[in-house]
């Protein structure tokens, strides 16, 4: 048994961000802001072909501009071994290996000069002489390889075709979803230094262990010799889950001319560098009886992906769990193209498969004449369907039920154009989410000083999340300690494991790894004074003790114990540490543990004679379980939405047909939104602690934007009786 | 086109209200200067295009992405960035807002953000959220804070106590980061 307690609120106290006063005096070090004495700068050359090899790259005249150190080409770079395999998949290709081309915009020749001006100059003066051959590309190109059920997650329950054949209702449609690229506002940077043989790299990471990992591979080092800070990094949405090339080159660089090195990606080459959301088509058919029953889902998705790459990419993973359905089939392809390696991007494949099911279930509702909210509670998921097993929490029905109260979906009228204010027509739609459980092995430590204070760490990162402050929100309410008494660490490698920022799995699983490691500290400060005449708690149990101001004392009366100074002074130890550790294992649990689950609300305005449209509000009610801190969690929800509205407005990286050049690779070109795109926001957290998680918590990372882009298209149908199945809704979509 | 050899000038900016002479090639710009030979670094560089905002510094008292602007041009003019904001170990009211308000996630864009809606509050611009979503939205946020970023603005023109502190800061002790 631990000792420890959880508060029992359903909310966290919404305190300010720990890391708040560093972010907004400017104090706060990101990877491009480090500087060593005697760095150099690098620049990057790209290749302006999308396919064929390298003729020769004439560098002389670079090589002779002032201030320049090095050029790095594929001729004069070593060969390195190759990245490790991680969960995502092998390491991404490392472009220098040789004279191919595989994608327009790949790097080809780094420029490393005295200054970063030097070295931008002298890029330009790079000379590559191509042999071009014809790239593939197109989501529909007939020539393009195709693979099948890539990751082995394709699915299949029930007799899928047999129930659409005799189902009363039938549907099948196809969506598609234009790339999208992650686009953090953090330019993505490399500092490296070598010392002494030992590697010290500052990058922009979501997954500092994986980061070491790669290094020490590549560079046929022992683990410990290799050290990857970042302990801010300016935003990531998935695009710091890789170890992207431009990071070994920079390392290289510094080892070649034995002088720490920085590379600090431009905006454009941060379109074509670190991943993006890949292209989708999808096409859903559902069999559907006259009541609503649901018969039969089958999702077909196609994503595009590098000519010789891999990505995972789930587009269907959430559709056999969302709905009551007893035949359900799943099928993932992907399309290889002379591309960017596309990547991870928030809610990677969850989000547009969700666009496709949950738009399809609007249609449906219109077809049967019900309300949607009323269809999909016909089609609810009591339990995980297939297995039957419980849910290990599940308020899906009370985010339909608030986030209606809360919207007014009642006063919607069903019909379509029958909402107006003036020129605008008026639209309400909705979507339900249901966002799958991911969670990774992690470890922490927390050391209580003897001065009072607590020290806890483990190789974790914050993308901005809230890592810091939930982390050291807990660990002071775990060892019963003012949260100015607590220090909490990441961005590190030299820090326990953690695993990435990513899968929204970083909270439950560093929060498990807290957990266990305050429990096993009060353990530790219970056996020092198992022995001890002195201490009102030799000899207790565990079970017997608790802790709260600052104190070890006995749950049943507060006032027989003592303080953490007390013992640690009577004792002569400097500190007492203890080591957490979780490895999830889902199976024997007796329960499917579960990801967050959303109901979202949209109210559009579509001016018909513009085009204009525009998201007046937004309701989200969410479970997400147990939420550590009210305020960072809203956060994640209220930004998860912004990158939603995004994705359903504004966002398309546009690969140029003939080349796959990405035609809008710059802010001005490729449209996020702005302040003035952003209506009123309203988020509720509704549930209740998880049962599998030992704080009860579930990951919020992403759920926030899965479901925005259906139910802006749902209410989009509503205002004006189109049905967009393609992402952007553009101006020209609408007239 | 060739590398050329630019020549060096000699500039001397009046940074947070400092005297800082730097000898620099011609084409640097001013976000550079700033982050890379003055060890500044609070002030962000996100497109280097003039496209997002992050670089947003206050030139003579007017808001201006140092990106776009030549370091050349600045000679004894007063720049102003987000570490000359606090004094006195106090962060501006508008600093503290974004605080309370969680006005930012991944704090990358939170500088030129501060630094926007100090110029905007001192322009008299926020009458209504409207007014200031209009005027704040040549500043990007990827995390999307952009509501939060509205109530702090809001919160901070309610108390009316943020106009005079402005372009008397200190630049913070050490410079270079290393």
């Amino acid at each position: 048994m631990s000792p420890v307690t959880v508060d029992a609120k359903l909310l966290g106290d919404p305190i300010d961000r720990v890391d708040g006063p560093l972010k907004v005096a400017g104090a706060a070090p990101y990877p491009s802001d480090v500087s060593y004495p005697g760095m150099a700068h690098a620049a990057l050359v790209q290749s302006t072909i999308g396919a064929g090899t390298i003729i020769r790259i004439d560098a002389a005249a670079a090589r002779s501009a002032p201030g320049v150190l090095t050029v790095i080409t594929y001729e004069n770079t070593p060969a390195l071994p190759d990245g490790p395999m991680t969960i995502l998949g092998p390491s991404p290709r490392f472009p220098f290996k040789d004279n191919r081309i595989v994608h327009y915009g790949q790097h080809v020749a780094m420029v490393v000069a005295e200054t970063a001006e030097q070295a931008v100059a002298a890029a330009r003066l790079v000379k590559a002489e191509y042999e071009p051959t014809t790239p593939v590309l197109g989501i529909t190109n007939p020539d393009a390889p195709l693979e099948f059920d890539a990751w082995g997650m394709d699915s299949t329950r029930g007799d899928v075709e047999g129930a659409l054949a005799s189902a009363e209702v039938t549907y099948d449609e196809t969506f598609t979803i234009a790339p999208e690229t992650n686009n953090p506002l953090g330019l993505f940077a490399t500092v490296a230094r070598w010392e002494a043989g030992r590697l010290v790299v500052h990058e922009s990471t979501q997954w500092p262990i994986m980061a070491r990992q790669t290094l020490a591979t590549v560079f046929e080092l022992a683990e410990q010799d290799v050290r990857v800070f970042v302990p801010f990094i300016g935003g990531g949405f998935g695009a710091g889950l890789r170890f992207p090339p431009h990071a070994i080159l920079t390392v290289l660089a510094a080892r070649m001319l034995d002088r720490p090195v920085k590379v600090v990606l431009t905006r454009p080459q941060m379109f074509t560098s670190i991943g993006h959301r890949p292209e989708t088509r999808q096409r859903l058919r559902i069999g559907v009886a006259r009541d609503g029953r649901l018969l039969a889902i089958d999702h077909e998705a196609t994503s595009t992906i590098g000519i010789e790459e891999t990505n995972l990419e789930p587009v269907t993973m959430p559709t056999p769990n969302s709905y009551d359905c007893d035949n359900v089939a799943t099928h993932e392809r992907q399309v290889r193209l002379n591309i960017p390696n596309p990547g991870a991007m928030r809610g990677p494949g969850t989000t547009q498969g969700n666009f496709a099911v949950e738009s399809a279930l609007d249609e449906v509702a219109y077809r049967l004449r019900c309300d949607p909210i009323a269809l999909r509670l016909h089609n609810y998921a009591e339990v995980q369907p297939g297995t039957g097993l419980p849910w290990s929490s599940k308020a899906l029905r009370e985010c339909y039920r608030v986030g209606a109260e809360r919207f007014g979906w009642a006063d919607r009228n069903p019909e379509v154009r029958s909402m107006r204010d003036g020129d605008w027509l008026i639209g309400y739609g909705m979507a339900g989410v249901t966002f799958d459980w991911y969670q990774a092995p992690c470890r922490a430590r927390i050391s209580i000083r003897r001065d009072g204070t607590a020290y806890a760490r483990s190789a974790a990162t914050d993308l901005g999340t809230g890592t810091y402050t939930i982390a050291t929100q807990l660990t002071a309410q775990l060892l019963g300690l003012d949260l100015d008494r607590v220090r909490f660490d990441l961005g590190d490698s030299d820090l326990p494991l953690a695993p990435q920022s990513g899968g929204s799995g970083l909270a439950m699983s560093l929060s498990g790894a807290l957990h266990q490691a305050a429990g096993n500290l009060l353990g530790a400060f219970l056996d020092a004074v198992a022995d001890d005449a002195a201490s009102p708690l030799r000899g207790r149990s565990p079970d017997d003790v608790t802790a709260s101001g600052g104190r070890l004392h006995l749950v049943d009366d507060p006032s027989v114990g003592e303080t953490y100074t007390d013992i640690l002074d009577r004792h002569g130890l400097d500190e007492l540490t203890a080591d957490g550790a979780v490895d999830p294992k889902a199976e024997g649990a007796g329960m499917m543990p579960a990801g967050g689950f959303a109901a979202r609300f949209v109210e559009v305005r579509v001016d018909e004679d513009l085009g204009v449209l525009r998201v007046a509000r937004v309701v989200t009610a969410i479970d997400a379980g147990r939420i550590l801190n009210e305020k960072t969690a809203r956060s994640q929800v209220l930004g998860a939405t912004v990158m939603g509205i995004g994705m359903s407005l504004l966002e398309q990286t546009e690969f140029d047909p003939g080349t796959g050049r990405v035609a809008n690779a710059t802010f001005g070109d490729y449209l996020i939104p702005v302040n003035a795109d952003v209506p009123d926001l309203d988020v509720v957290f509704v549930g209740e602690p998880d049962r599998f998680s030992p704080v009860g918590i579930k990951g919020i990372g992403e759920i926030g934007i899965v479901g925005v882009a259906a139910a802006i298209a749902n209410a989009v149908h509503h205002a004006t009786g189109r049905r967009i199945r393609s992402l952007p809704i553009t101006i020209e979509k609408l007239l | 086109m060739t590398a050329g050899h630019p020549p060096d000038v000699e500039v001397t900016l009046r940074v947070n209200g400092q005297a800082r002479p730097i000898r620099l090639e011609s084409r640097v710009t001013l976000l550079d200067a700033l982050r890379e030979h003055l060890g500044l670094t609070g002030t962000k560089k996100g497109c280097d295009q003039g496209a997002c905002g992050a670089c947003t510094v206050l030139l003579d008292g007017e808001s201006v992405v140092s990106c776009l602007v030549l370091a050349a041009q600045c000679d004894g003019r007063e720049v102003t960035t987000v570490e000359g904001l606090s004094s006195d170990g106090r962060l501006h009211p508008v600093q503290q807002a974004f605080v309370r308000h969680d006005g930012f996630q991944c704090g990358y864009c939170t500088p030129g953000q501060i630094m926007s809606a100090v110029a905007l509050l001192r322009a008299g611009r926020a009458g209504s959220d409207d007014e200031i979503r209009e005027f704040m939205s040549g500043n990007l946020c990827r995390c999307g804070a952009y509501p939060n970023i509205l109530a702090a603005i809001r919160d901070v023109a309610a108390q009316g106590d943020h106009v005079e502190v402005v372009g008397a800061g200190r630049v913070p002790a050490g410079g270079e980061r290393s």
